[in-house]
């Protein structure tokens, strides 16, 4: 659908600080780059037919990472994308391992634009 | 270094990798250039189901060995990498035959690392490695302790270099992981292990 790209990435973050450097980093590598700032924006992306990698991040207001993660399986959107979360915390909470088997990775900030980059073209490479 | 090639004819080596949250990033460095190697290699990378035919594809664009989504029933062979299927359990009966079934989940997954490591079985003519790479929880623990019981080798990824350290570090905790390395490590010492086809 997107053959002229090299691949669509949606980065969902309430930092648009961090919605502006993925655009920086990811376009001139060929990367479409859908921002959405917030799990709604997220959501509502999917339900108009967003399938690609997806980088979360897990403190948000309103809606989490996890909470967004959790809306995409209860309504069928999590099937054809490859989510990997954002995060400034070191380690995930025991309490959310049930949703492990959705994410891809677990993205440490501060992060290395050239890390980001690579890690961004690993993940599409998993997409069906 | 070529201890397969002194085994009798219908020994298997069979390497069991268990990967979950921040182990793909680990896989892609593991099977990179991976050559053709004298073992059947079972993976069990949780992951959304939509991922996992892109995993095996993926894998054989960056090594020489062949991957595939392991079916119920499917005879191991050398040579190949076996994907284990989201949404159900992989085992292995008598070492040999693919298992495929849809008990409950273990440890919140399905597919369970332990699960395939732990049916693994002792036999005189048989070799076992087992690995856990990056990811929450403690799935592959038991599986570590049971690779280990039957005589296998045991590596797990070192901690500094996993995206999520608690797996390899609960493998660690049981006390029978050989040894910590990171992912050029794995692989370096999964071909010298397994030897080259």
């Amino acid at each position: 659908m997107t053959e002229e790209s090299f691949g669509r990435i949606m980065v969902v973050d309430d930092d648009v600080f961090i919605l502006a450097v993925m655009e920086e980093l990811l376009e001139p590598e060929g990367i479409e780059v859908v921002a959405a700032e917030s799990g709604d924006e997220c959501i509502a992306e999917l339900a108009s037919g967003f399938r690609g990698v997806i980088l979360m991040d897990i403190m948000m207001p309103r809606k989490d990472g996890w909470e967004t993660i959790q809306e995409m399986i209860d309504r069928d959107l999590m099937e054809g994308n490859v989510v990997a979360m954002l995060t400034a915390k070191d380690v995930p909470d025991a309490e959310l391992e049930h949703l492990k088997e959705h994410v891809i990775d677990y993205i440490t900030k501060p992060f290395e634009a050239d890390e980001i980059v690579a890690l961004v073209k690993g993940y599409l490479n998993y997409l069906p | 270094m070529e201890h397969s090639s002194s085994l009798p004819r219908d020994g298997r080596t069979i390497v069991v990798i268990g990967s979950s949250t921040g182990g793909a990033r680990t896989l892609e460095i593991v099977f990179s250039q991976f050559p053709l190697v004298d073992a059947a290699v079972i993976l069990v990378q949780h992951m959304p189901h939509s991922m996992n035919s892109a995993l095996c594809r993926h894998i054989e664009e960056i090594s020489f060995m062949e991957a595939g989504i392991a079916e119920d029933g499917e005879e191991i062979e050398h040579g190949r990498i076996y994907v284990a299927p989201s949404d159900l359990h992989l085992k292995l009966i008598k070492n040999r035959t693919i298992s495929l079934f849809d008990d409950a989940k273990v440890q919140y997954v399905r597919p369970s690392i332990d699960v395939a490591m732990t049916s693994l079985e002792r036999r005189e003519s048989d070799r076992f490695a087992g690995v856990i790479l990056s990811g929450m929880g403690s799935d592959g623990a038991e599986g570590i302790r049971h690779i280990k019981s039957i005589g296998g080798t045991t590596y797990a990824q070192a901690l500094r270099t996993c995206a999520i350290h608690y797996m390899p570090r609960a493998a660690f905790a049981t006390g029978r992981v050989d040894e910590m390395l990171p992912p050029e490590g794995i692989r370096e010492n999964l071909i010298r292990f397994a030897g080259i086809l």
